[in-house]
């Protein structure tokens, strides 16, 4: 899949050693935003002279065990998805070793789709990746911290917003309009367990107490488990062999590959074994599924507590089996991002359980999304608020914002209520980078870097020249004195870097579009056969070099280019048997004074959308230096 | 069931009918409309001229940056082939052949990679020195997509968009002549029903011809052009063949004048035909060749109108001229690219390349046995062009 950087080595120490630096400053910048909301809340708390008076009642109903089970568990694994996130391959890793292998088998628009995803991610690896980070992990304090009232509804639809995106994108919606689709392989995708779980989290807490709710949960999830036995069962789809003409079946392959990943050595004898066991035995494992799946399904959607409660033992039970046997515990090996889908689905099954049989309302109590211990001032009575508390339904939002009725609001809060606060901040801090940079067209600079290494500075008169260009008029490097020049050399018929390099000088030439009368780019024939004007001016219009009003490809006799190759250090060679030409990559930084600035490694690398781009924005970058010298 | 429930259960049911959907959906039958026409032939080629054969084969890898065509030379005084593919381009696209008089060829690569036009080079002294013509567009898939005046003062190329386009040597650009769709138009190509242009070649220095395939039975489609004006000038093909589509497999310029090679009907049906037309632009037609269910692979020309097939069996067919008799060879030993050549010593050459390796294979007198002649090891760079 192009623009992926399926060509950079995922462990690239330049792209690592930025992304650790960016998780550490973010890091950092999230700790200081958590001490500064604590100190902050404490301060006006002190300013204020609140104290908490005497034992406080808390009024405010429990918290359903449903909901407190989906909020927790998903909480905790959202933090554990960021960490995973957090891996130093992800940044150049995630686009071309998990979003491209899961979207291979899905349609061309998914494909599409996905890909679009995958070169965005590609262009900013390092503000992305981080961004991942940041995001879960933030979700999943949110849902850790904020454990009733608007927050925690507020927290869930975040949760279903990011669940979606990494579902689309980062799974290809589950592999859901992929042949293969199978639940003990992770389908309907992991990611769509966690937008689940935030829509129900985002549902009023009233609704936890009514058992239609486990009714309508266990319904759901007994008829989704007997759809995906159906799927399981259907002929045709090589669930039911172990193997098929000598080549693995579906599942087997599933299994193999999992086995294959770097792993602790007996966990990968384990699923090796199983993966055998597969091949042999394939129609008994299958069928095992199509019972179990059926029969559980079925348990789920009867909805009576104690048949449910055995089912839900017995998905436990297989769920966990198939976790490592076939889904390998999700994140072990490779490029993990998270556990797969059986314990998200072991998570949702188990709140539709508890949901079955909800706890009574509490007399007198209420749902609020006041804090929890609020504290009363002196002659205050409890349980009531010493603070202005503006309400939002009467009040505009200048008022609000009023500093006193902000420090009056942040008063009130609970820890639990600014510590969520610090949640959102968290997410913002891996949101708003990431929002910025994908605002730009150019991609980082890191990825030419990763490819090249740094640019090597000069500081010596350029070699002059004087060639004919692609209209065949005569030009020489002093003519073109006052203006910065990139200059490099390309082969007219190169079908490899030449029109890439082409490309990365295009795209640089559109970012200085601002810049066009300062800054001229500038190529000079390396091709002593093909030399002629004419093959300048078919490469220019290949590489739609020709609306460019600041570009040059320059020519002239062999005898003429060839001491213009040494003294910038080119070499051409002919290579026999229909090889292109031999020559070296290579772009020249020269300043407005005639000086040579830098010489910049240039070869193309792996040619994607990305790195074609990253070069780009790295000879504009050193043009713009070059101007301001 | 109350509504949330239902509306749970039908978003399941959804899903869970996109997902069987999803993982079910088969590919539908693509319709085909050339149903009646042979498959395209490979690109390996042969032509001679009075003082030198040459051949067009695909080495390294079977396809991809690591493909490498590689054009062969056998010249009038020597008896080994010797590798002469053109210097300084990549030849991952192939190279078309235009044979000039003497030891001179023009040789256009077709566009691979990100090379999208075609670069044209020339040599007149068998391959010592080479220099460039005028940049073509992207030359088309076809084995004649570029053709030369004997002394090479005038080009044709057909390009992929099907444009027919023609150069002086000494210009440096090519003027449009035709394209499919205008010839399509015209009278001559809708009396054809032309569906697609498959080659160019020159009859005289001011006679251009263009090849392509009709939709209309029996039709041999061959246009020659005069100024802006075209005119149907292919054989006319006897009563026996003229129920099916007729392909233009072929259509070289030789010192006797053009040849085309014609295939009509496909499978059990099919034919071939070769032609030749005089300078009076009357055609003569060899007898029909029945393929018996081969294909034709790659065909060569020798210098006095001679023509030769590989058929897709790993038998050969010759034919010595307008007044010969089609003759089977030999299966060839098989390898991923083949091509017989006809040299003007009159001996038949089978040429076989695989991986880095050409084996030149001679007919024995008799034509009864291929023997190897010789092996010429290719010094491919893998990874050059990618």
């Amino acid at each position: 899949m192009p623009g992926m950087n399926s060509g950079i080595n995922i462990n690239d120490p330049t792209v690592v050693a930025a992304f650790k630096t960016a998780l550490l400053h973010q890091g950092l910048v999230a700790a200081l935003l958590f001490i500064v909301l604590s100190l902050a809340w404490v301060s006006v708390r002190e300013f204020r002279g609140t104290r908490p008076v005497g034992p406080q009642r808390d009024t405010r109903q429990p918290e359903a065990p449903a909901r407190r089970v989906l909020r927790v568990g998903f909480g905790l694994l959202w933090i554990l998805d960021g960490i995973l996130q957090a891996q130093p391959g992800m940044a150049v890793g995630l686009p071309s070793h998990v979003i491209k292998p899961t979207a291979q088998s899905s349609p061309s628009w998914v494909q599409h789709l996905v890909n679009w995803a995958g070169t965005s991610w590609s262009y900013h690896p390092i503000q992305t990746a981080a961004a991942a980070v940041w995001i879960q992990v933030g979700i999943g304090i949110w849902l850790l911290l904020a454990s009733r009232g608007r927050l925690l509804q507020f927290a869930g639809l975040v949760s279903v917003g990011w669940g979606l995106v990494v579902w689309v994108f980062g799974e290809s919606f589950g592999g859901i309009f992929a042949p293969g689709l199978s639940w003990l392989t992770g389908a309907p995708g992991a990611a769509l367990c966690y937008a689940v779980a935030g829509a129900l989290l985002a549902l009023p807490a009233g609704i936890w107490r009514s058992a239609r709710t486990g009714a309508v949960m266990t319904r759901c999830f007994g008829v989704f488990l007997v759809g995906m036995a159906v799927l399981q069962a259907w002929p045709g789809r090589g669930f039911w062999q172990g193997e098929v003409h000598g080549q693995a079946g579906s599942l087997t392959s599933m299994v193999q590959s999992m086995a294959a990943l770097s792993q602790p050595s007996a966990l990968a004898d384990l699923v090796s074994a199983f993966g055998s066991f597969v091949r042999a035995d394939g129609f008994a494992v299958n069928l095992i599924a199509v019972l179990a799946l059926g029969s559980v399904g079925a348990a789920f959607a009867i909805r009576n507590p104690r048949i449910v409660r055995i089912a839900l033992i017995a998905l436990a039970v297989f769920g966990l089996a198939d976790w490592v046997l076939v889904q390998d515990m999700g994140f072990l090996g490779g490029l993990g991002t998270d556990p797969n889908s059986m314990i998200p689905m072991l998570l949702l099954a188990t709140a539709g359980y508890l949901a079955l049989t909800p706890t009574p309302a509490a007399a007198g109590a209420q749902e609020s999304s006041q804090p929890a211990s609020e504290p009363a001032q002196e002659g205050q009575p409890a349980g009531t608020s010493a603070f202005p508390i503006v309400d939002p339904a009467t009040s505009n939002w200048r008022e609000r914002l009023k500093p006193a009725n902000l420090s009056g609001a942040m008063a009130a809060a609970s820890l639990a209520s600014v510590a969520s606060a610090g949640a959102i901040g968290v997410i913002l801090l891996g949101a708003v980078p990431m929002a910025a940079a994908q605002a730009s067209d150019a991609a980082s600079p890191i990825l030419a870097q990763s490819v090249d290494g740094s640019s090597a500075p000069l500081n010596s008169p350029a070699p002059g020249f004087t060639l004919t260009d692609q209209d065949g008029r005569k030009v020489s490097l002093a003519s073109l004195h006052g203006k910065a020049i990139l200059l490099t050399f390309l082969d007219p018929v190169c079908v490899t870097d030449c029109p890439l390099i082409a490309q990365e000088f295009r795209q640089a030439g559109l970012l200085l579009a601002g810049h066009s009368s300062q800054v001229e780019l500038v190529a000079v024939n390396i091709n002593p056969l093909y030399s002629d004007v004419s093959y300048l001016r078919a490469f220019d219009q290949q590489e739609r070099l020709t609306s460019l009003p600041n570009w040059l490809f320059l020519t002239g006799a062999p005898a003429q280019l060839r001491p213009i190759w040494k003294k910038y250090g080119i070499a051409s060679e002919t290579a026999p048997a229909g090889s292109m030409l031999g020559h070296n990559d290579a772009a020249f930084v020269i300043g407005t004074n005639g000086q040579l600035r830098q010489e910049l490694g240039f070869d193309p690398g792996p040619g994607t959308a990305a790195t074609v781009s990253s070069f780009a924005t790295e000879i504009a970058n050193a043009a713009e230096q070059a101007l301001k010298q | 069931m109350r509504l949330p429930g239902k509306i749970g259960m039908l978003t399941l049911g959804a899903l869970v009918l996109c997902a069987g959907c999803g993982s079910t959906i088969a590919p539908s039958p693509v319709a085909s409309s050339r149903a009646a026409l042979p498959p395209a032939m490979s690109l390996a080629e042969s032509a001679a001229t009075s003082q030198a054969t040459w051949a067009v084969l695909s080495m390294g890898a079977k396809s991809g940056a690591n493909e490498f065509w590689q054009l062969f030379l056998l010249t009038a005084n020597s008896q080994q082939w010797k590798l002469d593919t053109p210097p300084d381009v990549a030849t991952n696209g192939a190279p078309a052949l235009a044979g000039l008089a003497g030891p001179g060829l023009v040789a256009g690569v077709r566009p691979s990679l990100y090379l999208s036009y075609s670069p044209v080079s020339r040599t007149s002294d068998a391959g010592k020195t080479w220099s460039a013509g005028p940049p073509a567009a992207g030359l088309a898939s076809v084995p004649d997509a570029l053709a030369a005046t004997p002394g090479g003062s005038q080009m044709l190329a057909l390009s992929k968009s099907g444009r027919v386009a023609s150069a002086a040597a000494t210009s440096s650009e090519w003027r449009g002549l035709v394209t499919e769709r205008s010839l399509a138009a015209s009278a001559a190509g809708r009396a054809c029903g032309l569906t697609a242009l498959t080659a160019v070649a020159y009859a005289t220095a001011a006679t251009p011809l263009v090849a392509g395939d009709c939709g209309k039975p029996g039709v041999a489609g061959i246009f020659a052009g005069s100024g802006s004006s075209w005119r149907g000038a292919g054989p006319t093909l006897p009563a026996a063949l003229s129920g099916t589509e007729v392909r233009v497999l072929r259509l070289v310029a030789s010192s006797s004048g053009t040849v085309t090679l014609l295939q009509t009907g496909t499978g059990s049906a099919a034919r071939l035909v070769a032609a030749w037309r005089a300078d009076s632009g009357r055609w003569t037609l060899s007898p029909a060749f029945r393929l018996a269910g081969s294909d034709v692979r790659s065909a060569a020309f020798g210098d006095a109108g001679a023509a030769a097939v590989l058929l897709t069996n790993g038998r050969g067919a010759t034919i010595p001229g307008p007044s010969g008799a089609w003759r089977l060879t030999p299966t060839v030993p098989a390898a991923p690219s083949a091509t017989l050549a006809l040299p003007a010593s009159g001996q038949v050459d089978a040429l076989t390349a695989a991986g880095g390796t050409l084996t030149v294979w001679q007919l024995d007198q008799a034509g009864a046995a291929w023997t190897r002649a010789q092996v010429v090891k290719v010094p491919i760079v893998y990874g050059s062009s990618g």
